[in-house]
This record gives structure tokens, sequence and C-alpha cells, in this order.
């Protein structure tokens, strides 16, 4: 890219989350800076106060709640030539997507006991169920390596394509020995993969954070969770702790 | 050195040498080798075993279950840069393959039939320059199997579980000693160059042999199915019923052909650094069990569900291997069936393809 050519012009905004995925892009250090040659960072509350309404690329962190913040969302996708959803919260609904297994009413009550009433809250979504999505960037938190892919796509014109396929064949590829050998369960077989097994290959166990694939073999994976003895309640809070919004019947 | 003739179908080969090394000297072996190779051997890694670098002799596990990986990772490994290349300057060099002396220390009969058929794979045209540029520099110092690892290795129905060539020592526990059968000039130069190390073979060490490896024929078979009838089976049992019940527990991991001493599919990927100019183009292993493997413009796929999928992978290693490279791809390891979740069994689907 010359030096003359403008840059990009780069906005973040966050929603229902604990922004803690943009927080992410600020350990990318020094190599933040060479991407910096390339693109322009206009509006990032975490890190700056001075704010643009001019953007080419809005990355969107968070789930979308409340009626206020569809139409927020709405008018930065108009602005956007290109709109990503960044971490889980925005590419599935995240965990605010247990929501969905409770009423509105119920959440209120449980989540802010004696204050429900001066609390609004809605319906859970992920962004792409609200409005059109250009590129994901999953995960939970997300991978900079991963973002930093989707940024270079995005600047070569060449869009990063996110695996569809499970995170099995990057745990194995690393030769961790797999959880259900251990006795412990995993949602690795259903996740998509792109995260290079992170939490597989540390000790922990898929949570599948990065979403279900979406040509998961569902009954496959609940006879292989059943197989080792995995109850029916355990099984419904493995595929909706982070996919709550994304589950059938709940899309 | 002991040079005799033999005419035993377990002793092959017309002029054969064999020498021993007694148990205790293992670890100098190792360690002497270690001076001038990288040695790798198998290793516990929790309940199971990998191939990795050996630091200190007493890690290597001459007692062990086929490693989570194969050998093939150390001649295709799961990424390989092939090429540097340079936006402004439009330019790509190849990446070189490092050089780099390699001895595989204890590695299993069917794991060397893995690299024997990888090597018949990477010998077509268009040669595999990588592989062959690796395998090269590798010695392999195998360990000969005396009892079966567990039920899901079908070693006995593959006939990979005799020493039958493609390493360059081999191995096999004779109580006080190893007898080591020698296989190639460079691993008679490498007894030669530890010479200190073995002893003189002897007859009646010899016979011990042929008398161990008659033994082994009373294995158990967990795959029924003859050797002759795999590729048979396979051809005429698509449509067979058994199909469904693979296809209802498949969850397309890829763990079967990443585990797999044979697959050697790969996709090609590139990487650009952030400065948006220097990038390297390197492959990775794919896995025929994905969903987007046989996927083409236009979003058309040829093997969309997992029965197709599943149907090619046993036609790979029985039915295409034997038309094009003249040998099975299956070495009997038993992993594919070990490492699925879902309990699909390389020996359970070939038996119930050939029940009505």
């Amino acid at each position: 890219m010359s030096e003359t050519k403008k840059k990009v012009r780069v906005a973040f905004f966050d929603f229902a989350d604990c922004e803690g995925c943009q927080l992410q892009l600020t350990y990318l250090n020094t190599a933040l800076l060479d991407i910096l040659n390339s693109i322009e960072i206009v509006n990032f509350r975490e890190v700056m106060h001075e704010r643009s309404e001019e953007y080419d690329v809005a990355v969107i962190e968070g789930s979308i709640t409340r009626p206020h913040d569809e139409e927020r969302l709405k008018d930065i996708r108009a602005k956007a030539k290109i709109l990503v959803a960044y971490g889980a919260c925005a590419c599935t609904g995240g965990v605010n997507g247990i929501m969905r297994n409770h009423t509105v009413k119920a959440a209120l009550e449980t989540v802010y006991p004696g204050r429900k009433d001066k609390m609004e809250t809605g319906l859970i979504r992920a962004v792409d169920q609200v409005v059109k999505v250009d590129a994901y960037v999953h995960g939970c938190p997300i991978n900079l390596n991963e973002f930093a892919a989707v940024l270079k796509g995005l600047l070569l014109g060449a869009l990063y394509k996110v695996p569809d396929y499970a995170v099995c064949v990057e745990c194995k590829l690393k030769e961790n020995v797999c959880l259900y050998e251990k006795g412990q369960i995993c949602m690795g077989p259903v996740t998509r993969a792109g995260c290079g097994a992170w939490c597989t290959s540390n000790g922990n166990t898929c949570y599948s954070c990065r979403g279900l694939l979406e040509d998961m073999n569902k009954q496959g994976q609940l006879d292989i969770l059943e197989k080792h003895g995995v109850t029916v309640e355990m099984l419904k809070d493995k595929f909706s702790l982070y996919n709550g919004c994304k589950l059938e019947g709940n899309k | 050195m002991n040079i005799k003739s033999r005419d035993s179908k377990y002793l092959k080969g017309a002029c054969m040498k064999y020498n021993l090394l007694e148990k205790t000297k293992v670890s100098e072996l190792v360690n002497a080798l270690k001076k001038k190779y990288r040695v790798v051997g198998p290793k516990e890694k929790e309940n199971l075993f990998v191939y990795g670098d050996i630091e200190d002799a007493g890690e290597i596990r001459l007692e062990h279950k086929p490693p989570i990986l194969s050998l093939k990772k150390y001649y295709l490994p799961q990424e390989e840069q092939l090429l540097a290349f340079k936006f402004k300057e439009v330019k790509a060099v190849p990446v070189e393959v490092k050089k780099e002396n390699l001895v595989i220390f204890g590695a299993h009969t069917c794991d060397i039939t893995g690299i024997i058929c990888l090597d018949h794979a990477s010998s077509i045209e268009p040669r595999d320059s990588n592989f062959h540029k690796r395998k090269k520099n590798v010695l392999i110092i195998g360990i000969e199997c005396l009892r079966p690892c567990d039920e899901h290795a079908t070693c006995v129905t593959m006939d990979t579980h005799n020493p039958k060539g493609g390493f360059d020592l081999m191995l096999t526990d004779a109580g006080n000693n190893y007898i080591v059968q020698v296989n190639s000039t460079e691993g008679e130069n490498l007894i030669n160059e530890y010479k200190f190390l073995f002893k003189e073979s002897d007859a009646k060490s010899e016979d011990g042999l042929i008398k161990m490896r008659q033994e082994k024929e009373k294995w158990p078979r967990s795959l029924k199915v003859k050797t002759d009838d795999l590729k048979k089976t396979v051809d005429s049992g698509l449509k067979h019923k058994e199909w469904e019940s693979v296809k209802a527990r498949c969850v397309s991991c890829g763990n079967c052909t990443n585990v797999c001493p044979t697959c050697y599919c790969f996709d090609i990927k590139d990487d650009v650094d952030l400065n948006l100019n220097n990038g390297t183009r390197s492959r990775v292993w794919d896995s025929c069990q994905l969903k987007e493997f046989a996927e083409v413009a236009g979003g058309e796929n040829f093997r969309k569900d997992r029965k197709s999928r599943q149907q090619h992978r046993l036609l790979r290693k029985f039915s295409f291997s034997v038309e094009k490279y003249n040998r099975f791809f299956c070495t009997g390891c038993g992993r594919c069936t070990r490492a699925c979740m879902a309990k699909i069994s390389l020996y359970e689907t070939m038996n119930n393809l050939v029940k009505e």
C-alpha cells in the first residue's frame, strides 16, 4: 500500500458486553504500529477520547438488547462500508444469550434484584440478527491473530475466511490428549475452529465461545455427550452458554 | 557381524545381518546418537504417547501404544512454509527445507509402514521434493511389537505386525538383549560407528526370533475380513446400511484423518505480515472429513454429507490406493478407531459391511 494512499478509517463501538475484546487489541503492542500505517482508528472508547462519525469500517462489540441499541446499530451500519462483528457477544450473542432460556422479567429480577424497574433490557440478539455483517471475529475473548487476519483481509481485498470445521482439528494437530479420553466433556467437536485450540491446549475445556458449526451433527454430539454420562440439563447448558441466540427455536 | 542365509518366511531376504544390544546399553546408544543427531521417539503425554524430542534417554517408552500423531509429522509437518513473497517487489522465493539429521528411535512397524506409503504417494510426478529432502536425512530405529497394542489395532490383518523394511535398524526384545536387525547401509554404518555397544548375534537368538514371530500369528484379529477381500468389501459395500449408522455418528472432527499415518492431503494458505508487503505461502494438513474439503467454486460440493466423506476415507485406504500404488494405505495402527469420540471403529465398520 503506498504511503500516500488514504488510510482506512476504523471505528469501534460497544453494546452489551464487557469490553474485554477491545482491550485485547491493546495487547498487539508494537505490532499495532505496523497496522496503523494502513488504518486510522477514529473511535475507540477504551483507548482514546476523540470520536468521529466518519468511518469506513465499523467494528461492533457486544450483543444487541434494547430498542435504542438496535437503532444505533442500524445507524452505524448505514454509515459504514464494512461492518465487523467482533467477539462472541457480537457474533453469536455470547453468554448474554443465556437470557434466551428465561423470560425478560425473570432475568431482570435475577440480575437486578430490587432495581429491576430502573433497568431496561430486551430480547438478546447477535449483531447479524439485526443488521448485515461482512466479517466475523469470533471468540471470548477474540484471538488477536485472527483479528489481524481479518483486518489484513479487508485491506488487501481478500476477505478472511472463518474456518468451518471443528476445534478438534486444531487440537489434534497440537497433539493434545482428547478430553473425552480423560473422561471430561468438551464442545470442541461442534465448535468452529480458528482459535488454535486455545483453551484445550492450556488445560481448559472448549465452551463453544466461537459458535456452533453451520453443519454440526448435533445429534451425534448429543450421543457423544450422553455416552459420557452428561444429563439433559447439562447438555442444554453446554449448548446455550455461548449460543443461546443461535439455537434452533431461538433465532 | 553375523551374516547368515535363511529361508524362514519370518527372516526375509537371503542375506540378513543381526547384532545384539544389551538392554543396559540402550541409554548409552541414545546419548551417543544425541551428540550427532536430533533424536525423537515415543514419550508419555498424560495417559497417552506422543513422538517428541528426547532430552534424556530415560524418556523413551519403547513399550507404547501408537502415539497421538504418527511419524508423518516429521516428513510432512502440520504446517510448512513453501514460499516467501513480497508484494511490492512482485517476488517469490521457495523456502528451503531445513537440513536436519534426525533419528527416530522406537517406532512400531505400523508407523514405519506409514512412511513407506507416504514415500509411494510422494514419488509419483510431481514428486514431493520436500518429503524426499527430509526422508534422506532420517534414520529409523524401530522396535518390534511382541504383543498387540489393543483390540483397535488391525496390524495382523494388514500384515504390518512384523518388520518388513522401511527401517535402518530394528530392535527385537530377547530378554537381556535386543536383537538388532540391519536393513540399510546407513544402519550398518551406525552399528560400525558405535561398535563398542554391540555384540555379535548368535544362532540361538535368531532361532528365538523365528519362534517369536510364529507366536505373533496367533494374535487375535479384530478385523475379520480377509486381507484379500478388503478392497472388494469397501467397493461393493457402498450401499450397505452400516453407512447410515456411520453417518449418524460422525461429527466431522477430522480426528481419523489427522492421526492417520498415511493421509497426506493438504491445503494451501497465504499469510501476510501486518506491513501488508511480506508474506508466506504454507501448506497445512487438510482432511477429507471436513465439509469444505470437496467444495469447489460456485459452492458445489462433491461430498456434502458425512456418509460420502467416511466412505471416501475407506476407499482411499483399501481401494483407490490399491489401484494407484498397489498397496493398502491402512497400516493397522488403530489410531482412527482410538481417536474417534463417536466410537466409529474401522474394524467394526468393515466387519459389519460383510454382514447382511
